[in-house]
């Protein structure tokens, strides 16, 4: 139990670090030409950027928004997903079968290409468009688990014991079948929020990110462009979208195993 | 019999696949507020210059006969002039630029397979004893690690600090170019392949086959490759096709990271210039690469096993 709570601690400390500096730091728009592609020193420790943005400013912010955007996605897709999936479970026939071939093709759909497809369509997206594109396929590996898992529960007999006393399917659903799924899906969060940070990164990386600018994606893309100039800000992009990645990652299994 | 019916079955769900893909492109353009003619020549543009260039994409008819046309032109591969490069067509721009993507991700499976398989077989046999445990927390650590935030790290190191590998976006860069790249994409999927590989042979290894292979004095090496892989090839496959839309959006990425021509490059370019035609055309061109390259997969599986094609 206490292994499982330690796999939360990546992920409150970086944000607590990164809110702690995003406070404290100058806003994350402010240029400071003189400080153009700056290296770290004292007064800035991840260094200046172009145009001489500092990175301690933008990095935090980026990874704020970024990962209140990726744990906003990763709840509606389970929220939608799990009991669409359970229910598609225990009322079987056509809708099981509908449901579950939906979720082979939009698990295997090119979801970046998809991303762009839908994104070249907005001038400049802002996060909100971002959250709407990454919905169109995030519900699905949480339908699918939780139809899995919803199969073998279906069968138990605790639920038919519930059926037979006459509870209702919503009932079923509720309180018998969706508490048993939670322990995988959990672990979900973690993966689908931990992709979301990266999917957001790679399609800031290649343009079509957030309008404001402020995310990991773009750190990383000034990076590449002053890579032999200033190989500082690549390192701090590169290590920041793999801390954030993987302590979501972490953190989602932290529920792991977790029954009731 | 089965067989060609799943098949047909397959073909039919992949049209339908790209025909989803490129309506969704079709009415995001169209109903998304914001008028593409105006996307395209800005937002001070007067009305008698966007009069002709709405004719031009045929945006002055009814929305239905829009899509019929759409529909048309998908089927007939006419998918109207690019806006920046006049006189060229949608289709030939595509055509053009597909060959680099379809080579950088062939390449791409083969390594990624290749390694994954190896990391597999040397895990499951006994030649590493105690020293198998790290290759499960080299692929698991290596899953873990998107390409994002290491494809940039490697290239500054080897290609621009030490220079031990061409720069793939350079022209004269060659093979070698095309290689490094490969390798890159390569290598998320050779650890996913790695992990599915070795629970296959894990439980490949209990059956009965494989305590025959070994009674008959086979070696280690002749058990695991011979008797244990063939069987274990169907997840294999499933794993890489499961794989291929995330290798897809990798390409895009190291396209963009190395300014490397293709397909993704296009998509790129012609967002940015909103020659919308060609940016239409190079998505649908995508998701069909996509879909085709999901067929070849199933293909693949039912050649190597068997008990699919039953």
């Amino acid at each position: 139990m206490r292994r499982r709570i330690l796999r939360l601690v990546p992920v409150t400390a970086l944000l607590a670090i990164s809110a702690a500096f995003a406070l404290a730091s100058n806003n994350p728009d402010h240029l400071d030409l003189t400080a153009s592609f700056a290296a770290p020193s004292a007064g800035s420790l991840l260094g200046h950027g172009e145009a001489g943005v500092d990175l301690a400013a933008v990095v935090p912010h980026a990874v704020l928004r970024g990962t209140a955007l990726a744990i906003v996605v990763a709840v509606i897709g389970f929220a939608v997903g799990a009991p669409l999936g359970a229910f598609a479970a225990i009322s079987r026939g056509r809708l099981e079968r509908f449901v579950d071939r939906a979720c082979d093709l939009v698990q295997s759909f090119p979801s970046f290409l998809l991303a762009l497809a839908v994104l070249s369509a907005v001038r400049s997206p802002n996060r909100i468009h971002l959250a709407c594109v990454f919905l169109l396929t995030a519900w699905a590996p949480f339908a699918r688990l939780s139809l899995t898992q919803a199969r073998v529960l279906r069968g138990a007999a605790f639920v038919e014991a519930a059926q037979a006393l006459g509870a209702t399917q919503a009932r079923v659903l509720l309180s018998h079948v969706l508490p048993n799924v939670m322990g995988p899906l959990a672990v979900q969060l973690g993966a689908t929020a931990s992709a979301i940070i990266v999917s957001e990164a790679a399609l800031s990386f290649v343009g079509l990110g957030p309008r404001d600018g402020v995310s990991l994606g773009s750190v990383l893309d000034q990076g590449v462009y002053s890579m032999l100039l200033a190989p500082h800000v690549l390192v701090v992009g590169s290590v920041a979208v793999f801390i954030t990645s993987l302590s979501l990652l972490i953190a989602g299994r932290a529920a792991e195993g977790e029954r009731r | 019999m089965r067989a060609v019916r799943t098949l047909v079955a397959r073909v039919l769900e992949a049209v339908l696949v790209v025909v989803v893909m490129a309506s969704i492109v079709f009415f995001a353009m169209r109903l998304l507020p914001g008028d593409p003619a105006r996307l395209v020549l800005g937002d001070e543009a007067d009305e008698a210059s966007l009069a002709p260039l709405r004719h031009k994409l045929g945006l002055d008819a009814p929305l239905y006969m829009q899509y019929a046309r759409f529909l048309k032109g998908l089927f007939t591969l006419d998918l109207g002039e690019s806006l920046r490069h006049p006189g060229e067509s949608a289709a030939s721009r595509v055509a053009e630029s597909i060959g680099p993507t379809a080579q950088l991700a062939a390449l791409a499976v083969a390594i990624g397979a290749a390694l994954g398989v190896v990391a597999a077989v040397l895990g499951a046999g006994p030649w590493l004893g105690e020293r198998k445990r790290w290759i499960d927390r080299a692929a698991t650590a290596v899953a873990a690690t998107p390409l994002l935030s290491f494809a940039p790290l490697v290239t500054f190191a080897l290609a621009a600090r030490l220079r031990v590998v061409p720069l793939p976006g350079d022209p004269d860069s060659g093979f070698g170019g095309l290689l490094f790249a490969s390798s890159l994409l390569a290598i998320p999927l050779g650890a996913q392949v790695a992990r599915v590989s070795r629970a296959a042979l894990d439980e490949v290894a209990r059956s009965q086959f494989l305590t025959v292979a070994r009674a008959k004095g086979a070696t280690a090496a002749r058990t695991w490759i011979v008797h244990a892989l063939p069987a274990s090839a169907g997840p294999i496959v499933t794993v890489v096709a499961s794989q291929l839309g995330a290798l897809l959006g990798g390409a895009v990425v190291l396209e963009r990271l190395f300014e490397r021509p293709g397909l993704g490059s296009l998509i790129l370019e012609s967002y940015s210039t909103r020659d919308l035609p060609v940016l239409e055309a190079a998505i649908v061109a995508a998701g069909a690469f996509f879909v085709a390259a999901q067929i070849a997969a199933a293909l693949a599986h039912a050649a190597i096993d068997p008990r699919v094609r039953r």
